[in-house]
C-alpha cells in the first residue's frame, strides 16, 4: 500500500485519563481507502476512545496519528482539516432536536465549507432518499423512531463528504426491530467502497462486511485479522475468551 | 330513582366528605362571605375612586407633557399590532410535533378573569370617553390582527417569516425615539417620565440589556479557564447576597464618582443600569441551568462535524439552552417588573412613587386604600399576563417537559 | 476482497494547506493548546483595564471630595436616634452602635420572619394536598394573588391600610391574648414567675409581656405572608416530587392520610424542599432591608441614614455589603448542614 492509499495511521498511540487510567496503551493500526475494519472489545478496552481520537474527539498523550496524509497535532488548522474528511456517527445519534431533518444535514456543509444553501439541500435529499427517509426532511427528529433518526445521522455525516465514516456502536441504542435497517445502510456504504472503522458487537456485519477485524482489550490490540479467520480460528486465547462470551 | 346531578355530587365530596371537612368548609365559607360583603361594601358605598380617575394621566405617564402624548399612544398602537401579529402568526404555524392543549383549566380561568378586567377597566375608572374610546379601539385592532394572523398567517412564504421577529427590536429602537425625542421630535428628559410608562420601560430595558450579559456571564461560569470562571462566579455571587435597594442606592451615590470628572448621568440612567446588572446574574443563573441541560453528545456531534467552537454554540447548544432556560428568564422578568417598585424609594416616579406623591396631595389625603388597590390590581393583572404567556409558551416550545 | 473499490466522493482539489509539508513549529494562532489561554488573556486584560480605570476615577473623585475611605468617621456621635432598639442607644453614641442596632433589629426581623414564613408555608403547601376541595383552591388562590403582586406595595398596604387605622385606647382592636392597637402590638405571654399575663388598659395606654411597634408588625406581617407563599410553592413541589406509588402503599398500609404524610412522604419531600427554602430564606434575608419603607430602624435604613449625613457612600456599602453577604452565608450553611441531615442513604 503506497502512503496516498492509507486512510488511518496510528502508531504507538498512548493515552492517560485525568484520573490516572491509562486508556490505550501504544495502539498501532493501518486503515486503507475503502476498507471496513471492525472494532471489537469488552467494555472498557478502549475502542470508543480509540477511534475517537482519529477525529480529535479525544486527545492523546503520546505517539502519532496521521488522517488521509494529515497529521493530527495541536494546529487548530489540521484538526479542523481532519474534522472535514471524517464523519462520526454516535450510539446516542446526536440529531439537532430544534432542527428539521433537512436543516441537520445543511447545517455543516453551509458554514463549514461555505456551499450554497439551495446546492446543499439537493444533496441532501439525495441522500436521504438514498438512506431510505426522502419523505422524512420536514420532521423533527423527536418525530422519528431510533433507526429512522440513525439513517439520518448516517446521512448527516454523508453530506459533509468525508473520505472515512467512523462508527461507535451505532446499533447499541436501538431496538433489535431498528437494527437491521441501519445496518443495511451501513453495508450499502461499505459497498461503495466508503472508508469505514466501525465499533459495534453486530458479529453478522463484521462477518458479511468486514475486510478486518481487530479485538481489543485493556487498552491495546490483541489480535488483527480478516473475519473467516478471526471467527473460525482465533490465534489468541483472549480472543477465545471473547467469542465464547458473546456467541 | 332519579340520579345525582354530577355538580351536587362532586360539591358533596369536595367539600363535605367527612365531618372534619363539612366543619371547615361551612366556616371558611362563612368567613370568605363576610369578607367579601364587606368588601363590596366598602367598595361600592365608603371608597372614593375619584382618586384615580383625577390621575389616571399621572399614573399612567407621569409628567409627560400633555401635547406630546400622541407619541405614545402612537407607540401603544403599534405595540398591539405587533402583538396581535406575532401571537397570531405563532398560532398559525405550530411546530408540527407541537400538539396539545394550550390552556389547562386553571389558566383559563385566570385568563377569563383578565380578559374581563381588561375590559372592564377603562368603564371602571371613569377615564374620559376620548380616552375609553382609544383602549377599545387598541384592544380591537389586537385582536382583529390576532384573527388577521392566524387565518392567512400560514400562506405567508418562509422566508417573510423568517424576517417578522425583527419587528420587535426595531420597535423598540423605534420606541426609545418616540419616547425620548430625537429625530425631529421634541426631546422630553427622563425626569418627565413616570407612572407606568417609566415602570414598564425600565423593566424592559433591563431585562433586554441583561439578557445578552447573562449569557456571557452563563457561559464564562462553565469555562474551563479559571480566570473567566472566578470573574463570573465572583459577579454572580456578589450580586446575588445583596439586596436590590442597597444596590439601587449604591448606584446613585457611586456611579457618578465613577466615571471621569464626577459626571454623572440621568438618575433615571442609573437606577436603568443598576437594574441591568442585578438581572443580568440571574439570568446568567437561568441560562447556566439551560446550559447544563443540553446533551453533551450536541456539543461533540456539532464538532465532529467541523463546526468551529462559536459555530456550535451559535447553532446547536445556545439555541437549545435559550429555550430551556426561557420559562426562568420570564420568571426573572415578572420578578423585575415588581423589582422597580423599589424605584420609589431612591426617590423615582415610578408607578409607586407616582402612587405615594399622589396620596401626599391634600386633596386626596386618606385615600391609601383605594389607591394601593387598585395598583395591587395592575401588578397583579400584568405579572399574571406574563405568567400565563410563559407557560403558554412553554408548552409550545417542549409539552413533554412542562410542570403541571 | 481486495478488488479495487471505487472512490465513493471525487477527490477534493488540493486547496487545503495542510496537505502541504507539516511545518516543524506551529504558529501560536493555531495552536490548540494555546488559543484558549489567549481568549482568557485578552479578556482578563479588558476587564481589569476597565475595572483599573473605573477605580482610578473611584479614587480620584472621592479624593477631590474629601471622602477617601477611612473608618475613623465610625466612632464619632450619631447625633440621630433610632426609632425602636433592643440595646441602649440616644443620639450621643457613635455611629457604629447605631449600626450596631440596626443590624440587632434586622436579625430580629428575619429570625421571627423566617419562623413564620416557614410555618405558615408549610400549611399552605400541605393545605394542597388536602381532602377538602376549598381548603385546596383557597390555598392556590392565595398562592397566586401574593406571588403577583410586589413586596414593597404589599408592606405599604399593610402598613398604611391596616396597622394604621387601629385606635389607640379602648377603640384598639381586642382579640383574645392579642391588641391591635396604634401604639403597637400586644401580645400575651408569661410574665415573671411564670404567671400568664394578657394585655392590659394602665391609664389609657395598653401594656403587655410582649410588645411590637407598628412598623415592625407591619414589616413581619408583610414578610410572612409574601415570603409564606413561595415557601408553600416549594413545599408542594417537594412533595409532588415524591413517587404517587408512596402514597399508595402507605394507604394501603392502613395508614391514613395525616401519618402517611407525616412518616413517608415528608421524609422523602424534605431533601427536595430545603435547597428551596435556602433560596427562599435568603430572599426574605435581603427583602428585610425593605424595612425602611415602613420606618422600621433595620439596618439598611440605619445605614442610609449614616450615609445621607456623612457622605461615605463607599464604606457605608462595604458594611451593608458585608453583613448581608456573612447572613446569607450563615444561612446558606445551616441549611446545607440540614440538608445533608435530611439525605436518605443510598447504596
Amino acid at each position: 500500500m503506497t502512503a496516498s492509499q492509507l486512510m488511518i495511521e496510528a502508531r504507538g498511540v498512548e493515552k492517560w485519563y485525568p484520573n490516572g487510567f491509562h486508556a490505550l496503551r501504544g495502539v498501532d493500526l493501518s486503515v486503507s481507502k475503502g476498507e471496513v475494519v471492525v472494532i471489537m472489545g469488552p467494555s472498557g478496552s478502549g475502542k470508543s476512545t480509540f477511534i475517537r481520537t482519529f477525529n480529535a474527539l479525544e486527545e492523546f498523550q503520546a505517539g502519532s496519528i496521521s488522517v488521509d496524509g494529515i497529521a493530527l497535532s495541536n494546529d487548530l488548522r489540521n484538526i479542523d482539516a481532519i474534522r472535514c474528511e471524517t464523519g462520526m456517527v454516535f450510539q446516542q445519534f446526536n440529531l439537532f432536536p430544534h432542527l428539521t431533518v433537512l436543516q441537520n444535514l445543511c447545517l455543516a456543509p453551509v458554514l463549514v465549507r461555505k456551499r450554497r444553501r439551495t446546492d446543499v439541500e439537493r444533496q441532501a435529499m439525495q441522500l436521504l432518499e438514498r438512506v431510505g427517509i426522502a419523505e422524512q426532511a420536514g420532521k423533527y427528529p423527536g418525530q422519528l423512531s431510533g433507526g429512522q433518526q440513525q439513517r439520518v445521522a448516517i446521512a448527516r455525516s454523508l453530506c459533509m463528504e468525508p473520505r472515512i465514516l467512523l462508527f461507535d456502536e451505532p446499533t447499541s441504542a436501538l431496538d433489535p426491530e431498528m437494527v437491521g435497517e441501519v445496518l443495511e445502510v451501513m453495508k450499502a456504504l461499505a459497498a461503495d467502497g466508503m472508508t469505514m472503522v466501525v465499533v459495534t458487537h453486530e458479529m453478522g456485519f463484521a462477518r458479511e462486511v468486514a475486510h478486518r477485524v481487530v479485538l481489543m482489550s485493556e487498552g491495546t490490540i490483541v489480535e488483527e485479522a480478516p473475519p473467516e479467520i478471526f471467527f473460525t480460528n482465533p490465534q489468541h486465547e483472549r480472543s477465545r475468551q471473547f467469542l465464547a462470551q458473546i456467541l | 330513582m332519579k340520579a345525582r346531578p354530577p355538580l351536587l355530587a362532586s360539591l358533596r365530596r369536595e367539600l363535605f366528605a367527612s365531618r372534619a371537612d363539612a366543619v371547615i368548609s361551612v366556616g371558611l365559607l362563612a368567613a370568605i362571605g363576610a369578607a367579601l360583603v364587606g368588601l363590596l361594601r366598602w367598595a361600592f358605598g365608603q371608597a372614593e375612586w375619584v382618586v384615580i380617575q383625577a390621575n389616571s394621566t399621572l399614573f399612567a405617564l407621569g409628567r409627560y407633557p400633555l401635547s406630546q402624548q400622541w407619541r405614545l399612544w402612537l407607540l401603544m398602537t403599534l405595540l398591539a399590532m405587533a402583538t396581535g401579529l406575532s401571537w397570531g402568526l405563532l398560532r398559525a404555524n405550530p411546530r408540527a410535533d407541537r400538539s396539545g392543549v394550550l390552556w389547562p383549566a386553571n389558566d383559563r380561568i385566570a385568563v377569563a378573569v383578565l380578559a374581563f378586567l381588561t375590559a372592564w377597566a377603562p368603564a371602571a375608572l371613569l377615564l374620559a370617553l376620548p380616552l375609553q374610546l382609544r383602549w377599545w379601539a387598541i384592544t380591537a385592532l389586537l385582536l382583529v390582527l390576532r384573527w388577521a394572523a392566524g387565518r392567512w398567517g400560514r400562506q405567508l412564504p418562509a422566508q417573510l417569516l423568517r424576517w417578522v421577529p425583527l419587528i420587535w427590536p426595531l420597535l423598540y429602537l423605534l420606541g426609545m425615539v418616540l419616547i425620548s425625542g430625537g429625530l425631529g421630535l421634541i426631546q422630553v428628559p427622563p425626569s418627565e417620565w413616570g407612572g407606568l410608562l417609566l415602570t414598564v420601560l425600565m423593566a424592559s430595558f433591563a431585562i433586554l440589556a441583561s439578557f445578552p450579559l447573562g449569557v456571557l456571564m452563563a457561559l464564562g461560569r462553565r469555562s474551563e479557564l479559571p480566570l473567566l470562571r472566578w470573574g463570573s462566579i465572583g459577579y454572580i455571587e456578589f450580586i446575588r447576597g445583596a439586596p436590590l435597594i442597597t444596590l439601587l442606592f449604591l448606584g446613585q451615590n457611586i456611579l457618578g464618582f465613577l466615571l471621569p470628572g464626577g459626571l454623572a448621568p440621568d438618575r433615571v440612567w442609573r437606577a436603568a443600569w443598576v437594574l441591568t446588572f442585578f438581572c443580568g446574574a440571574y439570568v446568567a443563573e437561568a441560562v447556566r441551568a439551560g446550559l447544563a441541560s443540553v446533551p453533551w453528545g450536541q456539543q461533540e456531534a456539532a464538532r465532529s462535524l467541523g463546526l468551529s467552537v462559536p459555530q456550535a454554540l451559535q447553532h446547536v447548544v445556545l439555541p437549545q439552552a435559550l429555550r430551556i432556560a426561557l420559562p426562568a428568564t420570564v420568571g426573572q422578568f415578572i420578578s423585575l417588573l415588581q423589582d422597580t417598585t423599589l424605584l420609589s424609594l431612591i426617590g423615582l416616579l415610578d408607578l409607586l412613587g407616582t402612587a405615594r406623591t399622589v396620596m401626599a396631595n391634600p386633596e386626596f389625603l386618606g385615600k391609601n386604600a383605594e389607591v394601593y388597590l387598585t395598583l395591587a390590581v395592575l401588578f397583579w393583572c400584568c405579572c399574571a399576563a406574563l405568567g400565563l404567556g410563559s407557560r403558554a409558551l412553554e408548552r409550545r416550545l417542549d409539552p413533554s417537559n412542562t410542570p403541571a | 476482497m481486495e478488488q479495487r473499490r471505487p472512490d465513493l466522493f471525487p477527490p477534493l482539489p488540493l486547496t487545503s494547506p495542510a496537505l502541504l509539508p507539516e511545518p516543524r513549529v506551529i504558529p501560536w494562532w493555531r495552536d490548540r493548546r494555546v488559543v484558549p489561554w489567549l481568549v482568557q488573556g485578552a479578556v482578563g486584560l479588558v476587564v481589569l483595564v476597565v475595572i483599573a480605570l473605573l477605580l482610578g476615577n473611584l479614587v480620584r473623585n472621592l479624593t477631590a471630595a474629601g471622602l477617601l475611605l477611612s473608618w475613623r468617621w465610625l466612632g464619632q456621635p450619631a447625633s440621630f436616634d433610632v426609632a425602636e432598639s433592643l440595646i441602649p442607644f440616644d443620639a450621643s453614641m457613635p455611629y457604629w452602635r447605631a449600626l450596631v442596632v440596626g443590624l440587632v433589629n434586622s436579625l430580629r426581623a428575619i429570625l421571627i420572619g423566617l419562623v413564620g414564613a416557614t410555618l405558615l408555608g408549610t400549611a399552605v403547601g400541605m393545605a394542597a394536598y388536602s381532602s377538602n376541595g376549598l381548603v385546596r383552591r383557597l390555598g392556590r388562590i392565595y398562592v397566586e394573588l401574593i406571588r403577583n403582586i410586589p413586596l414593597l406595595l404589599q408592606l405599604l398596604f399593610w402598613y398604611f391600610v391596616v396597622f394604621l387605622s387601629f385606635r389607640n385606647g379602648t377603640e384598639a382592636l381586642q382579640l383574645p391574648g392579642v391588641v391591635l392597637a396604634k401604639s403597637g402590638l400586644y401580645l400575651a405571654w408569661f410574665a415573671e414567675g411564670w404567671r400568664w399575663q394578657g394585655p392590659e388598659l394602665v391609664n389609657g395606654v395598653w401594656q403587655a409581656p410582649w410588645r411590637f411597634s407598628v412598623e415592625f408588625a407591619a414589616l413581619l406581617t408583610g414578610l410572612i405572608t409574601y415570603t409564606g407563599a413561595f415557601v408553600a410553592e416549594v413545599v408542594r413541589g417537594g412533595i409532588a416530587a415524591v413517587p404517587r406509588g408512596q402514597w399508595e402503599a402507605a394507604t394501603s398500609l392502613g395508614l391514613h392520610w395525616g401519618a402517611s404524610l407525616r412518616t413517608v412522604v415528608l421524609p422523602q419531600a424534605l431533601p427536595v424542599i430545603i435547597p428551596g427554602l435556602n433560596s427562599q430564606y435568603i430572599s426574605l434575608a435581603k427583602n428585610s432591608a425593605l424595612a425602611v419603607a415602613v420606618g422600621y430602624a433595620d439596618l439598611y435604613s440605619v445605614a442610609e441614614t449614616t450615609l445621607n449625613q456623612t457622605g461615605r457612600a463607599l464604606e457605608v456599602f462595604l458594611l451593608l455589603l458585608g453583613a448581608y453577604l456573612v447572613i446569607d452565608l450563615i444561612i446558606s450553611m445551616l441549611m446545607n448542614g440540614l440538608n445533608r441531615l435530611v439525605q436518605i442513604r443510598e447504596r
